[in-house]
């Protein structure tokens, strides 16, 4: 959304507010009503227009790390900034904030003295037009939430849960079942009666007829073959499946979703995971990483599918987890002097035995592979699971359908040789000795 | 072990009262209360489990309790709460340090993982000592020694800091002025520390400092201040040297802490300039073995052998010769007169060096090379060496002073004197206080009042000037361990104007190098060492190289006559050190322990060697038990004196008739569990800190030692498993001659191994081809690679018992042959009969020729150890490895029956956990587990194991090159042996890459395959030994 405004007791106002008039003339009477306001406000006069939509994206890069719009965080709330100060000052104090309290400016003193001398970083690079636009969108703040399940935007979505009817139907069947039974024999005993027969229990009659499965000889070799087949390959199965820990998800210390980091947020495995690229571990990130990003998003917005505050506003526990083990005081926006931390202990979920070599810079560097190739769709998963068999079968299978990023200068006049060697123009894996048990047995 | 130490469980044991006699009959010390549960009949009998049900449950119970072990155990993944920025897991962090310890000196580089230090390596800025020898490499282990001490301790009990350092400086204060406080450390060639004593010295004025070796060469030093005013030792450089002649100096094994062995081996590469080695000594030491000639001398002759060569010299080269000529032997003689020719010959390029620390030899030594005009060139005056600082007459005074008591208070620091100095305990106890600062309550810190316990130098601080214009730093790469306090930081304490050593060394750093080097602290930690001549921090500045002057000239004279008239009798003892142990500073360091000896190829143990003649005159024999395992008879031994009892006797081929040797460090009481009760203290035996005693009588007593070598055959009965040249022939001769090539005869006609073929070949074009090439021409057979290997591929530790079965399972070994005196040639000339033959092949000859030769997994691509593995655990790769996938080994050990080089190692236990190995292996302890390699499987019991040819570091390094986007460059990564190897005899790299080291060696025509004829292939070559003979 578009809005340009115009503020202004200067002759700019009117060619201004002509220029708007033209283009948005549906506009023109909120915009008169909002100049009209402010002069009655008395605000300091300002003379800029911004797109709040690129404004937002501007401070999302750039200004979030420090600022939130509605509550101090590192740095001030923003919120209303365009009316405690006057348009040059902001101009300078975000362009260069040093050196505006070089030049002795008692505001830029006094706000730099009233948050510790927590130094901003200077954005020489920003145009007017990007700081007028992060100044909108301080105005203008977010467009209503919406909710990214899809459904309508405002409305509660109501939960599709099937109600479970599975076990009353098997009830009225298997009742239905037995009284067929039971008229069944019935009708037999009763036509045997006017047969002028005796009636038979059916006791006696599921006994003849088991009597007669026993003494036929191929029925129960056949019977006895099928019992142990199925048995073996029960066993084999069972046996085989020891240690292989497919879809093993135990619960976590702290309740942390992949899926909104990931997912949601977009947010790039390496960022946490940043030794995966230079390391056999991918690591698992620090509470200093958390850090980063947590110290001014402390989980109060987060919200439910129907859009209510998940928290009711208050800070999120699984978050607090994290202040906890790294010891961060929200209130004082600040680390506690000699805090005793509290390593996090995380459940370890992908399990190779020691005798396995892995590497993880091999695969996600060198083999440029996906880290979903093997850890499935964990933007997805709320609780990470192993996705993978992570068994040697496994492993030996992707080496053999692979293909070797040649394009590295390590393969330079390797990959032609190898072409050669084997006849054809894909190199996978196993042609470079991706199958041999030293790889990663050692 | 042999360990007969009886272990009391209380005093009441030792009184042997009935209480502890009634105890000592029963096995539990309070009845069982089984009337309890079994003395109710009635109970028992109405009872509805029947035995059969109990059965049942039992074996129900046992069941699912297995299936339920079934289930993966939870794993907790810890990440840090806050990284630090130098640490990626998984990637090795390198920091550049020093090692000291008194006796070693070598700049290292310490590779560290996830914090924890675990592989010293050598650091390739450094010019001077700049390998690493066994001890150097152990030394990582020592860290994560579990005995070192932990707290400081007063009058025996735990204490802290404070009320510790409180007693110490209120000690040092009540000290009058008229008695003095000694504070005795080994060498101090740290600048920064000789400042801090010197501040101490100032705030104590009494404060005596003496530098203390416990093996000196004080003798050497001493004559060296004399002429240069300086404390110190000239620069040796083998590396400009033509001919070296040494009088009992085992220069490549234990000297005066210069190593000197890149330089010997670099001198010694096979061409016209081939630096020849002539050594006259007592004892087969690794220099002797590595001589081109050897002449087997007492050291009681070494001193009329020096005048007699000093005449011979003075004489050609025109200096007066006044002094006379003491008598000797007819044939030394006649080897002298050889020698002093070559000497002569080699004038100005030749070098001599003597062993021991006889001041008179010592002056002749220096007076030769002077004489030959080797000053200057070989012996290099104007860089002098300090890392030898140990004064006779200061430790001499010492115990005078303490005994006489003059002396209040005595600060040991980093020495250990009550084990390594004969009296100094009785001397020590007349002094009110003796203060120990030591790592761990070794001999001498248990008779201290106040123990001080110090960091080891992985978690210190440090500088170090071991050289003229040389300075290296140390820096701690992990914090202490223990609540311990490195040195330097107790003595400035004891100063007490609040500097910290860190500070104190970096503001030194600042203000007295940084301008002389150029280099900031942080580069300058970066680097390591320094080399600038700027560095002008000796006291004397440069020395100038002097000349013989007329007063040296009639020092001789009266040297010459104190010579003559030592009357020797009886048998000569040397003292020496072994490679793992030296002076046995590292004495509870299982690594060195299982290391061989180079040359008598044993472990775990010292023993005096002892020639066959006198062996066979004095009864002394070895044999061998059926388990494979070697014998031997013990001996008493007296030195003026005093005696040591139960000393084992190994007969060693090469030793000198009438001399016995006997290796120090071992002996010990309060190292550890790993060396406590192991071998004699032969410090017991040295009287006034000389390294050789004469008079010594040796007597035969009973009992039989059981020793563990690893090597029984001493001989290559006639085969070629090292080849050998002489230089003439190398120069001159036809290569096929001296390197012939086996031929198998086929319907080709005769073909090369490698041109003979069975199976197909896997492709070794495409990608690397890693191949080795092991040079036995500069192979000095130190051990170095031993020990890294052992480190670097988790080996593990196996203790005595073990070794003593063959069981060792060190990858890589160091054979050591000795020629022998019969061979085909020599067979047939005499008509010697075959039995006849072989039989005499088996024996070394009198003075045998040495070789040493590793051998590890050869990495055969015809390898007959895969072609028998029923379940292809042990199969090729194409890159020219032999895998080794230890949890597809079923143990049946086909393979190591079929490999004929015997490389393959058999895990006979689960050495990390069974009970038997826990006093051994490190890998057994918390703190010793610190060091694995945790890119290296630790093996368990039942697998066969091997040389992988250090397979993480190939697949580290090809990782490296594919994350840069680069090709593997040759040399920048090698195999753990090849990096530890001091004289570079180890080429590893890529045959593909034609301009490869290794590629250039394989086509030299002194390579050749061992086992050649055997066609398996290796990927592992030697290239041909040259002896320069004369």
């Amino acid at each position: 959304m578009a809005l340009y405004y115009k503020f202004a007791d200067s002759n700019l106002v009117t060619t201004h507010l002509q220029f708007m008039m033209n283009r948005y003339l549906q506009k023109k009477v909120i915009a008169l009503f909002i100049f009209l306001f402010s002069l009655l406000t008395a605000v300091p006069a300002y003379a800029f227009e911004g797109n709040a939509a690129n404004g937002k994206k501007l401070f999302k890069q750039n200004c979030a790390a420090c600022h939130k719009l509605d509550k101090k965080a590192i740095g001030p709330a923003l919120a209303g900034v365009t009316e405690r100060r006057t348009e040059e000052w902001l101009l300078a104090w975000i362009r260069n904030n040093a050196e505006l309290r070089a030049s002795g400016d008692a505001d830029a003193n006094a706000i730099f003295k009233e948050y510790n001398g927590s130094v901003m970083s200077a954005f020489p690079n920003f145009s007017d037009q990007d700081i007028y636009d992060i100044l909108q969108y301080t105005i203008e703040g977010d467009a209503p939430a919406v909710v990214v399940d899809g459904n309508t935007p405002g409305t509660v979505p109501v939960p599709t849960e099937s109600p479970d009817y599975v076990l009353p139907m098997m009830i009225i069947l298997g009742v239905l079942f037995l009284l067929l039974i039971s008229l069944l024999v019935k009708m037999k005993n009763t036509l045997r009666v006017v047969q002028g027969r005796e009636p038979e229990s059916i006791v006696d009659e599921v006994s003849a007829f088991g009597r007669a499965l026993v003494a036929n000889k191929f029925i129960m070799t056949i019977g006895t073959l099928g019992v142990g087949v199925v048995f073996l390959s029960f066993t084999y199965w069972y046996f085989m499946g020891i240690g292989v820990e497919q879809n093993y998800q135990p619960s976590q210390p702290i309740a942390f979703s992949h899926k909104v980091h990931a997912g949601d947020n977009k947010i790039d495995c390496n960022y946490c995971h940043s030794t995966a690229r230079h390391s056999k571990h991918s690591g698992i990130p620090s509470a200093n990483v958390c850090m980063n990003c947590h110290k001014y998003i402390d989980g109060s917005e987060i919200k439910n599918a129907d859009g209510s505050l998940k928290y009711d506003g208050e800070r999120s526990p699984e978050i607090a987890k994290i202040y906890d083990a790294i010891g961060w005081d929200p209130e004082a926006v600040a680390f506690i002097d000699n805090y005793e931390q509290k390593p996090i202990k995380w459940v370890r979920i992908h399990n190779l035995p020691d005798l396995a070599y892995f590497n993880h810079a091999q695969h996600v560097n060198a083999g440029q592979l996906e880290c979903q190739t093997c850890h499935g769709p964990v933007q997805e998963m709320e609780e990470v699971y192993q996705y993978s068999e992570l068994t040697m079968g496994w492993c030996i299978n992707c080496h053999r359908e692979t293909e070797v990023q040649t394009a590295n200068g390590y393969y330079e006049g390797y990959a032609d040789k190898i072409k050669e060697y084997y006849h054809t123009d894909k190199i996978t894996v196993d042609k470079i000795g991706g199958m041999e048990c030293g790889k990663c047995h050692y | 072990m042999a360990n007969s130490k009886k272990y009391w469980q209380g005093f009441e044991d030792l009184v042997d009262s009935p209480l502890a006699q009634k105890f000592a009959q029963n096995e539990f010390a309070e009845d069982l209360p089984t009337d309890e549960f079994l003395g109710n009949e009635e109970a028992l009998g109405t009872s509805k489990t029947t035995r059969r049900d109990f059965l049942k449950y039992l074996g129900f119970s046992t069941a699912a309790a297995t299936l339920a072990a079934c289930e993966a155990p939870i794993v907790e993944s810890i990440p840090y709460v806050v990284k630090p920025d130098s640490i990626t897991p998984g990637i090795p962090t390198y920091y550049a340090s020093t090692f000291f310890d008194g006796a070693d000196y070598a700049p290292v580089l310490v590779k560290t993982r996830e914090g924890r230090p675990i592989k010293i390596e050598p650091n390739d800025l450094a010019t001077f000592n700049k390998a690493t020898n066994a001890r150097v490499q152990g030394s990582v282990l020592s860290l994560y020694d579990s005995a070192r001490l932990r707290q400081p301790m007063v009058d025996g009990a735990a204490a802290d800091w404070n009320s510790a350092l409180a007693k110490v400086k209120a000690a040092l204060e009540s000290v009058s002025a008229d008695k003095q406080i000694a504070l005795v450390t080994g060498t101090v060639i740290s600048p920064s520390t000789k400042q801090i004593i010197a501040d101490l010295q100032q705030k104590y004025t009494n404060l005596k400092h003496i530098n203390y070796d416990a093996v000196s060469v004080s003798a050497g030093l001493d004559i060296y201040q004399e002429i240069l005013g300086e404390r110190a030792l000239p620069l040796y450089r083998f590396d400009k040297a033509t001919l070296v002649v040494s009088l009992g100096a085992d220069f490549l094994g234990d000297w005066n802490g210069q190593n000197v062995a890149p330089e010997y081996a670099a001198a010694r590469k096979p061409g016209n300039k081939m630096l020849r080695h002539i050594q006259a000594e007592s004892l087969m030491s690794i220099s002797g073995a590595n001589a081109d000639k050897r002449i087997k001398t007492k050291p009681t002759e070494y001193g009329a052998a020096v005048v007699y060569l000093a005449k011979k010299i003075a004489d050609a080269t025109g200096y007066s010769s006044s002094f006379s000529v003491p008598a000797l032997r007819d044939d030394l003689k006649a080897q002298l007169d050889g020698i002093a020719k070559e000497l002569i010959a080699h004038k100005q390029t030749a070098l001599f060096v003597a062993g021991g620390n006889d001041s008179d030899i010592q002056r002749f030594a220096m007076s030769i090379n002077m004489m030959l005009g080797n000053s200057g060139v070989t012996v290099d005056y104007t860089e002098p060496v300090y890392v030898r600082q140990g004064s006779d007459a200061d430790v001499a005074q010492l115990m005078a002073d303490m005994k006489a008591g003059n002396v209040d208070v005595v600060l040991t620091a980093g020495v250990n004197p009550v084990y390594s100095l004969n009296g100094f305990a009785d001397a020590a106890s007349k002094v009110k206080m003796h203060v120990a600062l030591t790592e761990r309550l070794d001999e001498t810190a248990e008779k201290a009042a106040v123990v001080l316990p110090t960091n080891h130098y992985l978690e210190s601080w440090g500088d170090y000037m071991p050289k003229y214009g040389y300075y290296s730093l140390a820096q701690p790469t992990i914090s202490p361990l223990f609540d311990t306090m490195q040195t330097q930081d107790i003595l400035l304490q004891l100063v007490g104007d609040g500097y910290t050593y860190k500070g104190y060394l970096k503001e030194f750093y600042t203000s007295k190098v940084a301008s002389q080097a150029g280099l900031g602290w942080n580069k300058a930690l970066q680097n390591g060492v320094i080399e600038s001549d700027a560095l002008a921090m000796s006291e004397s500045g440069v020395s100038a190289t002097p000349a013989l002057s007329e007063n040296m000239l009639s020092a001789l004279v009266t040297a010459a006559n104190k010579i003559a008239n030592q009357k020797a009798t009886g048998m000569d003892l040397v003292f020496y050190q072994k490679a793992g142990i030296g002076t046995g500073e590292q004495a509870n360091n299982p690594w060195l322990h299982e290391l061989p000896d180079p040359i008598t190829r044993i472990s775990w143990d010292n023993y005096l060697t002892m020639s066959a003649a006198d062996a066979a005159s004095l009864g002394f024999q070895n044999w061998h038990e059926s388990n494979g395992g070697m014998n031997g008879n013990y001996a008493r031994v007296t030195v003026d004196g005093n005696t040591l009892e139960n000393i084992p006797v190994f007969i060693q081929p090469g030793q000198t008739q009438g001399t016995i040797g006997l290796a120090l460090g071992y002996g010990r009481s309060a190292a550890g569990k790993v060396a406590n009760g192991l071998g004699v203290n032969a410090y017991a035996l040295m009287n006034n800190m000389q390294l050789w005693q004469t008079n010594v009588t040796v007597e035969k007593v009973d009992g039989e030692h059981e020793f563990a070598s690893v090597q029984l055959a001493h001989t290559m009965m006639g085969r070629k498993i090292v080849n050998e040249v002489t230089l003439e022939d190398y120069i001159h001769g036809d290569a096929h001659d001296w390197n012939h090539k086996h031929t198998f005869e086929t319907y080709k006609g005769p073909l090369t191994s490698s041109e003979t073929n069975l199976w197909d070949d896997l492709d070794h074009e495409t990608l690397h081809m890693w191949n080795m090439s092991i040079d036995l021409n500069s192979c000095i057979g130190c051990g170095a690679c031993v020990v890294a290997c052992h480190i670097e591929n988790n080996v593990p530790v196996v203790g005595k018992d073990e070794v003593r079965r063959h069981r060792d399972m060190h990858w890589l070994r160091i054979d050591r042959y000795y020629s022998s005196d019969m061979n085909e040639a020599v067979a047939e000339e005499q008509g010697v009969g075959v039995i006849g033959k072989y039989e005499a092949m088996e024996r070394a000859s009198e003075n045998p020729e040495v070789v040493f030769q590793p051998v590890m997994c050869q990495h055969c691509n015809h390898a007959p150890c895969e072609t028998v593995c029923p379940v292809a655990a042990t199969t090729h790769s194409r890159e020219g490895l032999n895998h080794m996938a230890y949890n597809r080994c079923i143990g049946t050990r086909y393979c190591a029956n079929n490999c004929p080089y015997k490389v393959r190692r058999f895990n006979w236990f689960n050495y990390q956990a069974n009970d038997k190995f826990a006093a051994v292996n490190p890998a057994q302890d918390d703190y010793g587990r610190m060091v694995l390699n945790p890119d290296v499987t630790v093996r368990a019991r039942g697998v066969m194991e091997k040389c992988s040819m250090c397979i993480q570091r190939i697949q580290y390094a090809k990782l490296e090159a594919k994350k840069k986007g680069d090709k593997v460059i040759d040399g920048s990564f090698t195999t753990a042996c090849a990096q530890a190897c001091p004289t570079g005899s180890i080429t590893f790299g890529d045959v593909n890459n034609k301009k490869s080291q290794v590629a250039v060696a394989k086509e030299d025509k002194r390579a050749y395959h061992l086992l050649d004829e055997v066609g398996t292939q290796p990927s592992v070559f030697y290239q041909t030994k040259v002896r320069n003979k004369a």
